[in-house]
């Protein structure tokens, strides 16, 4: 419950009266602040050399992955015929037909690609939001939370400083308006004593009629930086929102903090079980690879051991 | 007259500057702090008039301060101006039974402030 300056006035003239039973808690110790994260360093981003650079290898790589592919290829003939031995061979024995399952044994390109396979899928995944970002740094929410933070403070204390200069500049301006009009009051004074005493020199009485006619517009110069002074102190008041975010922030990364040691409290394993082999396909996964009873009987009965 | 200012935030230290400014004090008048440690510190070296002092801080927040400023010394009669986010009923209470002369919740506006100032010099 937040209370207002009228209640808290309220509060402190009759504290002793109002006083609850129980002292609230005091308010835990604020966290300290994060250090800044280091944005990417320049030597992080790439330049269009390093790109074509990249190009030129990649199409090298590709260059060799073909060559390796024929390579590959080429084995896997040698293969085909040395299975064909083996198989003419298997022929020749009883109980082992032509039709009998064979083992699915992969192709070596397969292997070779199942791991771009597998991150083409996943950036597909993340690209559609069904899986989150890898951890990295700047994908780290207390990182990236405090990094806001931190950033917002630097940008407003530039904001700050912008402000601080125009009022500062603002003092140099009244103290200039103060001065010309000084001068105005004493030249209208001295071009009415020269009307006087020259009634017939025109110059004087045009010249003191234009000074008479800027007498006040100093005064009228320093109410107005007077007004915008006064709009940028509030504009500085307004500021406060950013150390109120701020605090907004640490809150929630305080609790993102508490509640990933929670949630490890829980998870964690203290590495003294041994990582057993899962089963892949268990009774009751609708998946189509599960053999059937039947299944199960044709397939003993056609290798007959 | 000299005043501390002790907050975390260099944007509040300076809005609290301006204002202070505003009731006709110059930059030399006061001094700032950004946590209680360096507040504690200063509070050692310089006599001041007031302290005004947020709540959360890192290393030594500010109730911690005012605790540590009633407990004695030179200070233990300077009034303490307690400008925070925290706007509880029970914060007020805690803060006021530490010490604190008066409470302002942020946002505030200048003239609170002025009022506040005023209040506690008087």
């Amino acid at each position: 419950m937040s209370m207002s300056q009228e209640e808290i006035e309220a509060l402190m003239n009759g504290l002793d009266a109002e006083e609850p039973a129980t002292e609230p808690d005091v308010q835990e110790e604020p966290i300290a602040e994060e250090p800044a994260i280091e944005e990417t360093s320049d030597s992080e981003e790439m330049s269009e050399d390093d790109i074509e650079n990249l190009i030129a290898q990649t199409q090298m790589s590709q260059d060799n992955v073909s060559d390796d592919n024929e390579e590959v290829l080429e084995e896997s003939n040698e293969q085909e015929a040395q299975d064909d031995n083996i198989d003419d061979l298997l022929a020749g024995i009883d109980g082992v037909v032509d039709d009998e399952p064979k083992i699915n044994d992969e192709p070596a390109e397969e292997n070779l690609d199942r791991e771009s396979i597998a991150k083409d899928w996943t950036d597909k995944k993340i690209d559609e939001g069904v899986l989150p970002l890898p951890v990295e740094q700047n994908t780290k929410v207390v990182e990236q939370l405090s990094a806001v933070a931190n950033d917002s403070e630097e940008k407003i204390t530039k904001i700050f400083d912008v402000l601080s200069y125009i009022i500062d500049e603002n003092v140099i301006v009244q103290k200039n308006a103060k001065e010309l009009e000084d001068f105005v009051q004493k030249q209208t004074v001295l071009l009415e004593t020269l009307t006087q005493k020259f009634p017939n020199i025109e110059l004087f009485k045009d010249n003191l009629e234009l000074a008479k006619s800027l007498d006040g517009k100093g005064k009228e110069i320093s109410a107005k930086v007077d007004l915008e002074n006064t709009e940028l102190f509030s504009a500085m008041e307004l500021m406060q929102f950013n150390d109120i975010n701020r605090q907004k922030i640490e809150r929630v990364m305080s609790v993102i903090r508490k509640l990933a040691n929670y949630l490890n409290g829980i998870f964690e394993d203290d590495g003294s079980h041994e990582e057993v082999a899962v089963a892949k396909h268990i009774h009751g996964d609708d998946n189509n690879a599960l053999v059937g009873d039947e299944d199960m009987d044709a397939l003993i009965a056609e290798f007959g051991n | 007259m000299k005043i501390l200012i002790v907050d975390d935030s260099s944007t509040m230290r300076r809005i609290i500057g301006n204002v202070v400014q505003q009731l006709g004090h110059s930059k030399e008048d006061f001094d700032e702090a950004e946590d209680g440690v360096k507040a504690w510190k200063l509070l050692g070296e310089t006599k001041y008039d007031i302290v005004l002092t947020d709540w959360n801080m890192p290393n030594m927040n500010g109730l911690e301060l005012v605790k540590k400023i009633r407990a004695g010394g030179p200070h233990q009669k300077t009034p303490i101006i307690m400008i925070t986010t925290e706007g509880g009923k029970g914060e007020v209470i805690t803060a006021l039974k530490a010490g604190v002369n008066n409470y302002i919740v942020k946002p505030f506006s200048a003239e609170v402030l002025k009022e506040k100032l005023d209040g506690v010099l008087k």
